[in-house]
């Protein structure tokens, strides 16, 4: 269970961080406690998971990081979304609905 | 992503891999401190909080290792670690690294070189558009091949043949020109082409244009196209020379066009003119002097172009009975009749080209398989450690890659080397090809084999080092001893090295047995100390044959007071020098025969003398006298093959023969036939009439000398100059040379052949040297506990090269029994020698066995010379 769990996530993580990323800038303790957050803890991103995403994201160009302060004064590497990431968001976004729907008419069907 | 970008990052990770990782290292820190801060402000003591986030964190190096694996040039990068990784090891291992690239370069070097050469020389030969439309035309007898078309034939074909995109005809031969005008008249040999032959082959000019349909109408204005060579001789490579005019025979032909520098069809022209539909040749459908060149409409098959000149060749056998009965065209791919003489040629050094490489990488993957054997401890770690075996396989093939690409690349020097050594040993320049480079072509050659080259010698050696359980591995990795399976393939590659050298050796020895019966072979005339030339006399100034002749006679005179010269003569035609002019000829007494059943042979016509000079026995009668002018009855010498063919065995002297229906003769001598068209023909039957009674204006010059024949050049330039400065002198050779030429295409082969079985005897030589060294390496513990029990040097000599000549002698054995079917390929380049020559095997053997035993004899004699006290001591 705990492994689907995870597959489900990793599908889907780009996609979720993406999101989180369009709202606001975030370094990458605050895009895992945001994720959380939300989902009311269904999702725990780790820190195995969330860095690999996050520099293949940023390789890709739809994320980009720059250095910054802190809240509490802190240095951290904030990450935000390039045009490029709102695009492929959008494709994202797209892809799930269909995938969602799909599976949707397949779980009610009689 | 777009593509630049990717580009982009693949080269940041590649090259900014430091500064990434860096960077990685301060994100993960400053995560650590933001988590550590969070939860102190929920609550916890600073240490506490550390530790908590610590736990959160994971394993920093396995957060790294996950990042790196997920980057763009991730496969790059295990690549970049792999030939850096390679580079190490073969760094590490100077001595094996420089053998086998030593090795491979050689092999690579010969290929790269003959290659460029083939290329350059031999396969480039037909750069022309589309070379797989173009059709040649021949002539048949009832089926039976039988040579040239008649002109007044081809204009019907022309005309009505449907397949063709165009159909084109030219002499089969070249006519000497004299060229008026400029600083002295010169002697040019002109093509006789029809129009459409430069078109149909899609050659075109580099300066004017090629003719036109309307220039091959009667009474239109006489042009003519030029060679290359002709426009750098005469005009200096001038494009103005397009638009000039050039005097030939004293008819003023206006320049039209050049062609390129390369361009050569059946033979070598100087210039080219027109055939048009009154001649010059064949004004009849029974003559025969042109070949015919077609090409195909798109999408005409060649059976369908067939069927469409069939349909012609019969309707014309119907209208001309006397003359087209039973004959009819046969349609050829023009590449395969161009390359038929050569192509046996060519695929026998490609064939020995692959071998001699096949040997170089059996030396290299036995070299591979024994350092595998070395290496399969580290192997056994490397997969303990985690590496997979793919990993493994990919880290091994890159090594030997990166071998033969570096032996690729040294193989360039050692091609450029032995091409310069080819160079001088063959007459390529001299035949005035294109001198052959190593080109790009070359060099991509030799880019594609390096890499076939690696996967070849690698895989094996590769799957061998990496199939073994490491746990055992591991486990007896400290004992040295020979792994069975291991020695055994590399003592498998050793006996096929063998036997493709020997197969090698015996197939060059044929051809050197073959080249030696060529070069001693019997004539029928007498080579040595014969200068010749072409002479031409202007006719305007010698009108009569009387005046002709009176030149002639009188010329030669004058050459044979020279000192030097023994005695000088002339002919229409020198053996080997020019070929052909065949005539028919039968007994007067007989009906003049049809043209399938008559008997030809070379027509000469000679003045007295001509016999003694050349060297040509008489059988009986007697020589063409000086009285033998016009006016008096005409006489001829015939060779015996005529009188065999003619008259069976009776005596011919006496006899009256009719030649070409031209006029009778009177049989008054018989001489021995000569080979006179070329040196692997059977001695060619001939008959000679009296040079006197036919009169012509050119002939070629034969010289008989005392001293070296190109002593004389210049002596008789100065004579002919005094004696009349408008004669032309041209072409003047050495018979020597004139045979050498002969033999010139044979030359290439046979030298080819022999360095490359040279290459692979050394290369085979090393390869038995280094099995048998990793032998006795391999046995030192053993040897050494046999000189501990008492063994004598001559018995462990004796012990190592029996195990070397065993090995050799499968590969003999295994070679012998491939050559036979190997020399059958050979059998028609093969003069007068079988190709199971005794002599030529013995040899072939017995020199490979003494080189075999040379390579063995060094490291048995190195197994006698182990010290024994080491041995021991190391066990």
């Amino acid at each position: 269970m705990a492994e689907a769990k995870t597959d489900l996530l990793r599908g889907t993580l780009d996609m979720l961080i993406l999101k989180t990323l369009s709202l606001q800038p975030l370094h990458g303790l605050g895009v895992s406690q945001r994720i959380q957050q939300v989902t009311g803890g269904v999702f725990q991103v780790k820190p195995g998971s969330l860095f690999p995403a996050l520099h293949r994201l940023e390789q890709e160009g739809w994320i980009e990081g720059s250095w910054g302060e802190s809240a509490n004064n802190r240095r951290a590497k904030y990450y935000r979304l390039t045009s490029a990431g709102r695009r492929r968001l959008g494709e994202e976004k797209r892809n799930w609905a269909q995938v969602v729907l799909a599976i949707t008419k397949v779980m009610e069907a009689t | 992503m777009p593509a630049y970008r990717r580009i982009i990052s693949t080269f940041r990770s590649l090259f900014r891999k430091e500064e990434l990782d860096r960077e990685l290292d301060e994100e993960l820190a400053s995560y650590l401190e933001l988590l550590t801060a969070e939860k102190i402000r929920a609550g916890m003591s600073p240490e506490e909080a550390r530790r908590e986030a610590r736990l959160e964190l994971g394993g920093v190096e396995q957060v790294k290792e996950k990042v790196r694996e997920r980057r763009v040039g991730a496969v790059a990068d295990t690549l970049f670690q792999d030939t850096r990784y390679a580079f190490r090891t073969l760094m590490k291992n100077a001595g094996f690294t420089v053998v086998a690239v030593l090795i491979l370069a050689i092999g690579i070097g010969a290929t790269t070189a003959l290659f460029s050469t083939i290329n350059t020389a031999l396969l480039s030969g037909l750069p022309y558009k589309d070379p797989d439309r173009l059709i040649v035309g021949l002539k048949t007898w009832d089926g039976a091949m039988s040579g040239p078309v008649s002109r007044v034939d081809y204009f019907d074909y022309r005309e009505y043949g449907r397949s063709f995109e165009e159909l084109a005809a030219l002499a089969t031969f070249t006519v000497q020109h004299t060229v008026m005008g400029g600083r002295r008249p010169e002697l040019v040999d002109a093509g006789y082409v029809t129009w459409n032959l430069f078109r149909t082959l899609g050659a075109n000019p580099v300066v004017g244009r090629h003719f036109q349909p309307e220039e091959e109408m009667p009474g239109s204005t006489p042009v003519t196209v030029i060679s290359y060579g002709y426009w750098q001789s005469r005009f200096g490579g001038d494009p103005g020379a397009v638009g000039s005019t050039l005097n030939l025979n004293g008819t003023p032909f206006t320049v039209v066009g050049v062609m390129p520098a390369r361009f050569r069809f059946m033979y070598d022209a100087d210039v080219w003119r027109l055939v048009d539909r009154e001649g010059p040749f064949d004004t009849e459908r029974d003559s025969h002097s042109h070949f015919v060149v077609g090409r195909l409409k798109p999408g005409v098959t060649l059976e369908q172009a067939q069927g469409d000149v069939d349909a012609i060749s019969s309707a014309l056998a119907e209208q001309y009975p006397d003359s087209n009965a039973g004959k009819a065209l046969l349609l050829a791919e023009l590449q395969s009749f161009m390359v038929r003489d050569v192509r046996l040629s060519l695929l026998l050094l490609m064939g020995t080209t692959v071998l001699v490489l096949l040997i170089a990488c059996g030396n290299v993957a036995g070299l591979l398989l024994a350092r595998g054997e070395r290496r399969l401890s580290e192997m056994a770690m490397r997969s303990a450690l985690g590496a997979s075996r793919r990993r493994l396989l990919r880290q091994l093939l890159t090594e030997s890659l990166i071998l033969t690409v570096v032996a690729g690349l040294v193989g360039i020097t050692v091609a450029y080397l032995l091409q310069g050594v080819i160079l001088q040993l063959l007459p390529i320049g001299e035949l005035g090809m294109e001198r052959p480079v190593i080109d790009s072509a070359a060099l991509a050659f030799t880019l594609l084999v390096s890499i076939v080259t690696g996967l070849l010698v690698g895989v094996i050696p590769a799957l061998r080092g990496t199939t073994t359980d490491p746990a055992q591995q591991l486990r007896s990795a400290a004992r040295a001893s020979e792994d069975v399976r291991s020695s055994r393939l590399r003592s498998g590659l050793v006996v096929l090295q063998v036997a493709l050298s020997v197969a090698l050796l015996i197939g060059s020895g044929l051809l050197i047995r073959s080249f030696a019966e060529l070069s001693t072979v019997d004539l029928g005339f007498d080579p040595e100390n014969l200068l010749t030339g072409q002479l031409q006399i202007q006719i305007s100034q010698y009108p009569t044959t009387e005046e002709r002749n009176q030149f002639f006679t009188s010329l030669l005179e004058e050459i044979e007071a020279l000192p030097g010269v023994v005695s000088a003569t002339v002919a229409n035609r020198l053996p080997i020098r020019s070929r052909w002019q065949d005539w028919s000829i039968w007994p007067a007494e007989q009906p003049t025969p049809s043209p399938q059943e008559d008997f030809s042979a070379m027509a000469r016509w000679v003045p007295p003398g001509y016999f003694e000079t050349m060297g040509i026995p008489f059988i009986s009668g007697s020589d063409i006298a000086a009285t033998d002018v016009p006016g008096s009855p005409y006489v001829i010498v015939l060779s015996e093959g005529v009188v065999r063919a003619l008259f069976g065995g009776s005596n011919p002297i006496g006899r009256m023969v009719n030649v070409a229906g031209w006029r009778t003769f009177e049989v008054v001598g018989v001489v021995r036939d000569a080979r006179i068209n070329t040196l692997r023909r059977e001695p060619d039957a001939a008959f000679y009439m009296s040079h006197a009674q036919m009169g012509p204006s050119s002939a070629q010059i034969a010289i008989r000398t005392s001293v070296e024949p190109t002593a004389l050049v210049g002596p008789i330039d100065d004579l002919l100059l005094r004696k009349d400065p408008n004669v032309l002198f041209s072409k003047v050779r050495t018979m020597a040379s004139v045979l050498d030429d002969g033999v010139a295409d044979f030359r290439i082969v046979i030298l080819s052949l022999v360095l490359f079985s040279f290459v692979a005897l050394v290369l085979t030589a090393i390869g038995l040297y280094g099995v048998l060294a990793y032998h006795v390496s391999q046995r030192l513990n053993e040897i050494g506990v046999r000189m501990a029990m008492g063994a004598s040097n001559g018995d462990l000599l004796a012990m190592i090269l029996r195990r070397g000549m065993l090995l050799a002698g499968f590969g003999l054995l295994l070679g012998l029994a491939a050559a036979y079917p190997g020399t059958l390929v050979l059998r028609q380049l093969l003069f007068e020698t079988p190709p199971l020559d005794p002599a030529t095997y013995v040899g072939a053997v017995g020199f490979l066995g003494l080189v075999a035993a040379l390579a063995c004899f060094l490291p048995a004699w190195r197994a006698t010379q182990v010290d024994l006290v080491e041995v021991l001591r190391k066990e």
